[in-house]
């Protein structure tokens, strides 16, 4: 789980008490479990990601099923259930039904998409700023610096900033500008380095200057002064800030200012969206951030993943209004509190 | 050789164009001038206490003699200006109701130095002895497991303290396995880790807890407030000025204080100048009917 | 290969976390844990990859005469110094490792913390423009809540530590929730889409 789910989790956490137990026995249907995982087939000719999911959802559906089997009466004494017995957190049904709507959702939408359903994204105009500012650098002769957060690579942030380097790694190396890449921690630096190279190679640029994509250091005020020094020596056209940031923003993207450099950032960090949106010319504001490497591939699955994610969203925002009227109105829906409870 | 020719004459912005644009460094010089000012000749005024501070206090105020209380320095050196108030007017408060304090970090550069330290000083103030009124368990990679594990034992966590010793051997770690012993946490942190402790340790282990953190992030940890899973918040120099003027003992925050209030009467200093300059430019182009 | 391997690991651990998060025993606890043990020693050995690029960047620099090979001197020379210390000596407290540490490095730190203040002084100045009829909006509650968080603030006006709060709690409060909702099912549904191997450009794909 990244941060943001956790903190998502905890928002609606110790709103009411949890009745998982009565729950479960109420609302689990009585159905035969053995084989639920087994008998999801398998679509011959399928591409890795339907083949993927398939298995997941039928591993999701084989263990759901197999490890409440315990918990519903009758169902216990089947062979599989009194093995696995117990083997699920049954106070977290909640989240898991949560879990499947959204996955089931997303999912929804990548199929419709790869049927050939038009999917529409409203325009990020931070993103359609990327190619400006790559062009203004070239003008220029000047670098690019990207920076892809300043979070370790289990940080989905910085997976998100990644995906968009290669993008930007692959205009950069179209027109041979400079491009440089200071990191905070090794993973990233050699996730970086590979994307970089990929995009280098795709374009025909088969040597990567170790200048490229540099460790900095392993501490963030030491990493923004370093990073400070460099862009005011190096005086970079465009500055490209994406990923988890945390104090250092602020230093970076001022000095960033200071240099001229056309600037765009984007992160899902609430405390330093402000500092960017002051320092910056363009900011991603939280999911945008997420939604970049969907908006710059075109590719129509990953709208359409897009397109899940909102209609969870719009059911989270119907459930907020559900919720404040009845609490207003003072009524108890307690059956609303314990769907949202983390446990 | 390039060609000399007579130097022109550069034409000067007017006035109010040159207020939305002046030089950084003179903005820099002036907020220098008015963090040293007040240090110098401190201005003593008094800071209101916000109800998240006044909770802070009253849950450590009444918490009964002896209690254990768990105290994360989850900070790095960096933001030490902000969170050293806060920790030492924390121990201050611990120490005189008689709390027994168990320190730990999860920020391993650092960070165990500095509880060692701030445990050692304020310790001496009030006659507390290592071992018995307060600890060092120092640090340990991994917070997740860090965390979660001592719900469980924390000898399989922390074998020994920061200096070595092995728990069995700490008087005050035998009375203390796990969480179950712990009546309170209270979490210093300038990072990520307080939303940890809230999502690993108060959720799972029911631990009620009150956090100190930068003023940066205080405004997103109010939602753990309002969501009743922190008691109370101390938000940066102002929050830890609170707490010192609550426990009766005004130190560095509150001297901070008046450097704060100075450069915040700067900043909106320069923002209504910055707008003026604003405002005037653009009636003077409406005037020259460029707008 | 090159594309199928990054995503069947990433399939794999996804699902075993997913697992481990929804179940519990033995066998998932520790499956889970030892994931989380090989993810620290891949970042342990990651760290070696660091200290090579710092030490064949900047050596470079020197090399071939940069104009700012002499700060890269001094970088390999600290870093020649403070490494060496700490695997001589050790890192516990009082070992000279400690003692750089805390009476340079920890300094520096603090020094680059504290030009945060003049930073937002500059931004502030500049970003805080009545522009249009919500920048004026955004100005009027910036310079609310900085006047309601100082003790100037309440004898200017004795109201205003209270409207400061309210802007804190309510608006600015409601505001971060949004985010942080949309940024959470953002995060869930781009790790939904890792896991399934939709989303390959992290691996310079796509």
């Amino acid at each position: 789980m990244n941060n943001e789910s956790r903190l998502l989790g905890a928002m609606f956490l110790r709103m009411g008490q949890v009745r998982v137990d009565r729950m479960v026995s109420e609302r689990m249907p009585r159905r035969p479990i053995v084989g639920a995982c087994c008998n999801t087939p398998l679509r011959p000719g399928s591409d890795t990601a339907g083949s993927l999911w398939e298995v997941l959802i039928g591993a999701f559906t084989g263990f759901w099923m197999v490890c409440l089997g315990s918990s519903l009466p009758g169902l216990s004494t089947l062979p599989a259930a009194s093995q696995f017995a117990g083997l699920f957190r049954v106070e977290r049904t909640n989240a898991l039904v949560l879990s499947l709507i959204f996955a089931g959702a997303v999912l929804w939408y990548i199929t419709q998409a790869r049927r050939g359903a038009k999917m529409y994204v409203r325009p990020i105009p931070g993103l359609s700023a990327v190619d400006e500012a790559v062009g203004r650098a070239t003008e220029m002769g000047r670098p690019i610096v990207f920076i892809p957060g300043t979070g370790d690579l289990d940080e989905i942030q910085t997976i998100a900033g990644l995906s968009i380097l290669g993008r930007v790694a692959r205009v950069t190396a179209r027109y041979a500008t400079p491009l440089r890449v200071p990191v905070l921690y090794p993973l990233p630096m050699a996730a970086a380095q590979e994307i970089v190279r990929e995009a280098y190679f795709d374009e025909g640029v088969e040597h990567l200057d170790p200048q490229t994509v540099q460790y900095v250091a392993g501490e963030s005020f030491s990493y923004s002064a370093r990073v400070g020094g460099m862009m005011l020596r190096e005086r970079p056209a465009a500055a490209i800030y994406m990923g988890q940031f945390t104090a250092e923003s602020l230093l970076i993207a001022e000095v960033g200012q200071s240099t001229g450099a056309i600037q765009i950032a984007g992160t899902a960090s609430p405390d330093q969206l402000p500092f960017f949106i002051a320092a910056c010319d363009y900011t991603l504001i939280g999911e945008e951030l997420y939604a970049a490497s969907a908006y710059l591939s075109g590719d129509p699955r990953m709208l359409g993943s897009l397109k899940g994610q909102d209609l969870m969203k719009v059911l989270i925002a119907a459930a907020v209004v559900v919720g404040t009227i009845a609490v207003s109105a003072g009524w108890n829906p307690g059956w609303l509190l314990t769907m949202f409870e983390a446990k | 050789m390039s060609e000399l020719r007579p130097a022109q004459p550069v034409p000067r912005a007017p006035f109010w164009q040159r207020l939305q644009a002046v030089d950084r460094r003179i903005l820099y010089s002036l907020i220098f001038a008015s963090v040293i000012i007040p240090v110098v000749w401190p201005l003593h005024l008094p800071t209101p206490v916000t109800p998240e501070s006044r909770a802070f206090f009253n849950a450590v105020d009444s918490l009964p003699s002896g209690s254990v209380v768990l105290f994360p320095f989850d900070f790095w050196p960096s933001t030490l200006p902000e969170t050293e108030p806060m920790a030492v007017a924390g121990l201050r408060h611990c120490f005189r109701k008689n709390l027994r304090v168990v320190g730990l970090s999860n920020v391993g550069m650092g960070g165990p130095s500095i509880a060692d330290r701030l445990l050692d000083s304020i310790g001496a103030e009030f006659h507390k002895s290592y071992g018995v009124d307060y600890v060092n368990l120092g640090y340990k990679a991994n917070y997740s497991a860090v965390l979660l594990g001592m719900g469980s034992k924390i000898a399989d966590i922390f074998p020994a303290d920061h200096r070595g010793t092995r728990l069995e051997d700490i008087p005050l770690m035998r009375q203390v396995p796990n969480y179950d012993s712990v009546k309170f946490v209270l979490i210093i942190s300038d990072n990520a880790m307080t939303d940890y402790w809230v999502a690993l340790v108060n959720a799972r282990f029911g631990l009620p807890m009150v956090a100190g953190v930068t003023a940066i992030m205080a405004p997103k940890m109010l939602s753990y407030i309002h969501s009743h899973q922190l008691i109370g918040l101390l938000g940066g120099m102002k929050g830890a000025a609170e707490y010192e003027q609550l426990i009766g003992h005004a130190d560095k925050a509150s001297l901070g204080m008046d450097a704060q209030s100075l450069i915040h009467f700067l900043i909106i200093s320069f923002i209504i100048l910055g707008n003026a300059g604003h405002f005037m430019m653009r009636r003077q182009q409406a005037r020259a009917g460029q707008v | 290969m090159k594309t199928r391997l990054p995503v069947l690991v990433a399939f794999i651990s996804g699902a075993l976390m997913i697992i481990a998060f929804f179940g519990r025993g033995s066998m998932v606890d520790a499956a889970s844990e030892t994931a989380l043990t090989w993810q620290s020693i891949v970042g342990g050995f990651a760290l070696l990859l660091g200290a090579v690029s710092i030490v064949r960047v900047h050596w470079q620099k020197i090399s071939t005469r940069h104009e700012d090979r002499f700060y890269s001197a001094c970088l390999l020379v600290c870093f020649v110094v403070m490494g060496g210390s700490g695997v001589v000596f050790g890192i516990g407290g009082g070992t000279l490792f400690d003692g750089l540490f805390q009476r340079i490095q920890a300094p520096m730190m603090s020094t680059m913390f504290s030009v945060l203040a003049f930073f937002i002084a500059s931004a502030a100045y500049r970003a805080f423009r009545a522009r249009s009829v919500s920048s004026a909006i955004l100005l009027v509650a910036a310079m609310v809540v900085m006047l309601g968080r100082i003790p100037m603030g309440q004898y200017i006006y004795h109201g205003l530590p209270a409207w400061a709060d309210w802007i804190m709690t309510v608006p600015s409060m409601a505001v971060q929730r949004g985010i942080l909702i949309g940024a959470a099912l953002g995060a869930a549904s781009m790790s939904l889409r890792i896991i399934l191997g939709v989303e390959r450009t992290y691996l310079g794909r796509g």
